[in-house]
């Protein structure tokens, strides 16, 4: 069965009967007529058979991976924040921001590859910026460039801004663990207050494999 | 010919009985009345502002009224105060402000009864331009709840069961006493809830202290319409709280 998590900029899929481990492909390299049996994802609803809600994956994922009854998983997609917290066993809370305070890894990697970066030797701010909204955020790296900052520590700056935005969002636990290709960026996890559990990029396929149907013929 | 009313919020029982009897046509002018952009309003009202009362204002530019009864004071708020004045500014009729303040309870058999949540807000909604008692209705087991006010886009209700309880301000409107804070502050703490208001509305700050106390609630706001992280949270809430989704919404 073909799982996949159509992300807004990449695509991670699973061949249940065929791979040991899943494939990232960015978003723009994926074939038009790519359609997955059981998908979850921006796109899912026009890729796939069968369609299930982000926050749906992300919980049964979470499920699955993190052995404790009560914790917060917090994913921090390209363009969006989606978190879980469970207590006791049971979901106590949940939401999704897709605003443009929002600003993800989309928005990090396209600073990495403008100013040529590289997050694993960048140093942690010891302040950064606030960042209400993502295109406002871009502003103050220019300015702080401008007023004689270097470029790696504005961008740095940002990336502290965002990463405090996502905990506060998740609702400053004092433990996360964490789901999306941000698990990458050592600097993203470093500026996070908190004590971090990073766990890759797979959590929502592990979430659709919590859903495949006795009878893969059922999907229409 | 039967004079055309508007209402706005809900105006004391004593109002709306007598103009059953007059025989006035009531318009509800805080649902969408008319197939016009809220963006018609724009240069009358803020565009970040209660989507309620826009639409209040958007009606009334393109209905023909006699009259209108904005019920203004803790049965509704302080932003349909302010909208009357508006109100009074566009149109030549006369704009009554009344302050609901009844407290015979009419009963609300429509928040606890089994039945579509969406048929059941429009049956509410409806039963206020009406001074009659209420049908009885056997009440049901509840799988979950729904706190908060009649939405402006009904949409956001259909992922709901049908043995939803309603609460909030919707239930006080159904039992005629729209100022009733004890009846719009109770929920079901042993009920998955999702606490709903309107964005930029004063109730948000209602919702969101109900929620924190509530060990299994979902907080949300909408503006005009549901954007669709708002529907995929309510969708993830229900489902996740084992609560089974309306029949045409499945868990994706």
């Amino acid at each position: 069965m073909l799982l996949a998590d159509f992300g807004t900029t990449y695509c991670k899929i699973l061949d249940t009967e065929q791979d040991a481990a899943p494939r990232i492909l960015p978003s723009r390299e994926l074939p038009p007529d790519f359609r997955a049996d059981l998908a979850t994802g921006h796109n899912a609803r026009h890729r796939s058979k069968q369609a299930l809600n982000e926050l749906i994956a992300l919980a049964r994922g979470g499920r699955r991976l993190v052995r404790e009854e009560s914790f917060v998983l917090l994913d921090c997609g390209s363009r969006d924040l989606k978190f879980v917290r469970f207590a006791k066993g049971r979901v106590a809370d949940m939401g999704w921001n897709t605003e443009c305070g929002a600003s993800m890894g989309f928005t990090v990697e396209l600073l990495a590859a403008y100013y040529h970066l590289d997050y694993a030797t960048m140093r942690v701010p010891q302040g950064g910026f606030s960042v209400t909204c993502g295109v406002l955020g871009m502003s103050q790296i220019f300015d702080a460039v401008v007023a004689g900052a270097s470029e790696e520590d504005a961008v740095a700056c940002f990336v502290r801004g965002i990463a405090r935005n996502a905990w506060r969002f998740a609702g400053n636990p004092d433990r996360l663990h964490l789901s999306g290709g941000l698990c990458d960026n050592p600097l993203f996890l470093a500026c996070l207050p908190c004590e971090v559990q990073p766990l890759g990029r797979f959590v929502l396929l592990e979430g659709l494999k919590e859903c495949l149907p006795d009878d893969p013929s059922s999907l229409q | 010919m039967p004079e055309r009313v508007g209402i706005v919020g809900v105006p004391p029982l004593e109002i709306i009985a007598r103009l059953n009897r007059e025989g006035a046509e009531i318009v509800d002018l805080d649902e969408p009345q008319v197939q016009e952009s809220l963006g018609r309003t724009a240069t009358l009202v803020p565009q970040v502002y209660c989507a309620i009362l826009r639409t209040v204002v958007l009606n009334a530019l393109h209905l023909h009224l006699d009259r209108v009864f904005v019920d203004v004071g803790p049965g509704k708020c302080n932003g349909a105060l302010h909208i009357a004045d508006t109100l009074a500014d566009l149109l030549s009729v006369p704009i009554l402000c009344t302050e609901n303040r009844d407290h015979r309870p009419f009963g609300f058999p429509l928040c606890t009864t089994a039945m579509p949540l969406v048929d059941r807000f429009v049956r509410i909604t409806k039963s206020v331009q009406s001074a009659a008692p209420h049908e009885a209705r056997p009440p049901c087991k509840a799988l979950c709840g729904f706190w908060g006010v009649p939405p402006r886009d009904f949409s956001v209700l259909k992922p709901f069961p049908p043995q939803t309880h309603v609460f909030g301000w919707t239930r006080c409107m159904e039992n005629k006493t729209p100022a009733d804070l004890d009846l719009e502050r109770h929920c079901d703490p042993h009920l998955p809830t999702v606490f709903f208001t309107q964005s930029f509305c004063a109730k948000s700050a209602l919702a969101w202290r109900l929620g924190r106390q509530h060990p299994q609630a979902l907080v949300i706001d909408c503006d005009v319409s549901p954007s669709n992280s708002a529907r995929a949270k309510i969708e993830a809430f229900l489902a996740l709280s084992g609560v089974p989704l309306a029949d045409d919404h499945a868990s994706g």
